[in-house]
């Protein structure tokens, strides 16, 4: 059960096109996780569709319509679809073959813009954190945020940090809680800066993250030392 | 959805039924889709070629210049006869459907235009991201699609400062953030306008298109 959601500001950012891209990635993924979400979100495009009716139309040249016919013609016959790359129900892309992500259980269910993602960053590589923390960056074709997969192992505790910029972190796979409750998958977290957060993995799974970060994390526990390479999450 | 009688001037041939207007340009759509049907689409193309221009360049909104908006035009409306095989009525109004296409192809340009690309290895395509399509989507309780009108009503009777932060959001593509800067408001100002505009439209949002 899905109890965390994008607020409705952001969703009105997403379904205007104005939240940035890694942003947009998380939000999207929520969307096909969450029958609520996805509702709403379609409110905001009908409030779209209402604006526009209600545009002042303004002439286009005279020429327009016949240049897209012209286009049109020059089509191969039939529009099909733009989306002939993933029928629907496959998994990922199989392009970059790698039998170590098929396998892995926590990979194995994504929402299919993640399954997208993961594609074309096949083969993950993963990096050891800490103990209990792994992470592997995904290349999302922008620099602003941080995007990557966080693991946590079955019980495992995550270094108390906070965070210098905004992080949103969308539950794949198992459940962590913190002080404040139990993420299961589909939840969407936003945290603000500053917000200090100390993650566990529940006992009987590991658990798998999506996280997109504004600005680079700070460690502020004491045990900050054995996380230092939390510091490379900032964006080479 | 009930059948409603039209305020309509449609030019020319005028639709025999009692219908809403979104109801016509809904048709239309599907005979695109179906047949290739090229009348059908000149019609289209003459109601919403203005439209899609005047939202994003007109008198009060100038997102993008008149040649750039020209360009949109011919890109969305170049969309819409490649897609209309995929339109589906029950689920979306042509209103609704013409714009996610719009939204898309405008978030399309502007990432052209602005790249900042560490692409190698990313697939992710704005139609992945923006993805309307049902396959997409968890399973949803199907709901009947609002009357286009009443949310246009809808959005006509807001509090002027109401209305004006969904245009600048929806119409100049503004995060709530750049909206504020430029209204030199907080941003907790125009969250809790948006806010308030949404509670205000949930009404028809949620009810008038109640079976
Ligand atoms: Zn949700």
């Amino acid at each position: 059960m899905i109890r965390h959601h994008p607020d409705s500001n952001m969703l009105l950012e997403y379904a205007s096109g104005s939240l940035p891209w890694a942003m947009s990635l998380a939000v999207s993924a929520h969307l096909q996780l969450c029958p609520h979400c996805r509702r709403a979100s379609e409110q905001l495009n009908e409030i779209g569709g209402g604006l526009l009716e209600d545009s002042a139309p303004q002439a286009t040249s005279g020429a327009a319509l016949a240049q897209l016919m012209e286009r049109i013609d020059q089509e191969p016959q039939q529009g099909e679809p733009q989306h002939a790359d993933s029928p629907a129900g496959e998994g990922a892309p199989v392009s970059r073959r790698n039998t170590r992500d098929d396998r892995d259980p926590a990979l194995a269910r994504l929402p299919q813009v993640i399954r997208k993602l993961l594609g074309g960053n096949r083969p993950l590589k993963w990096r050891r954190v800490s103990p209990a923390l792994k992470m592997s960056r995904l290349h999302t074709g922008q620099d602003q945020y941080e995007v990557a997969f966080h693991r946590i192992s079955r019980g495992g505790k995550v270094a108390e940090h906070d965070h210098r910029g905004r992080e949103v972190t969308l539950v794949l796979y198992g459940s962590f809680s913190d002080a404040d409750g139990v993420y299961s998958p589909g939840d969407f977290l936003l945290r603000e800066p500053g917000e200090v957060h100390r993650p566990i993995a529940t006992q009987d799974q590991e658990c798998l993250c999506l996280s997109v970060v504004e600005a680079p994390v700070s460690v502020t526990g004491p045990l900050g030392w054995l996380v230092n390479p939390l510091l490379s999450f900032r964006p080479a | 959805m009930m059948a409603q009688v039209t305020r309509t001037d449609f030019n020319g041939k005028a639709v025999q039924q009692t219908q809403t207007r979104d109801d016509d340009w809904s048709r239309l759509l599907v005979q695109v889709g179906t047949h290739r049907d090229r009348a059908a689409f000149e019609r289209l193309f003459h109601h919403y070629a203005p439209l899609i221009k005047g939202f994003h360049y007109s008198r009060s909104v100038q997102a993008f210049s008149a040649e750039a908006a020209d360009e949109l035009v011919q890109e969305v409306m170049f969309r819409v006869w490649r897609k209309a095989t995929s339109f589906d009525p029950a689920r979306a109004s042509a209103n609704t459907w013409i714009y996610t296409i719009m939204r898309n192809c405008r978030i399309d340009m502007l990432r052209r235009n602005s790249r900042r690309q560490d692409a190698d290895g990313c697939d992710v395509e704005v139609d992945d991201i923006w993805d309307e399509s049902p396959e997409s989507q968890p399973l949803v309780v199907l709901q009947h699609k609002r009357s286009q009108r009443d949310i246009a009503e809808g959005l006509r009777g807001l509090p002027p400062e109401q209305s004006h932060v969904l245009e600048k959001a929806y119409m100049e593509g503004k995060s709530h953030s750049e909206i504020a800067e430029e209204l030199g408001l907080p941003l907790g100002t125009v969250k809790s306008r948006v806010r308030l505009a949404l509670k205000k439209l949930e009404t028809i949002l949620s009810k008038r298109g109640a079976p």
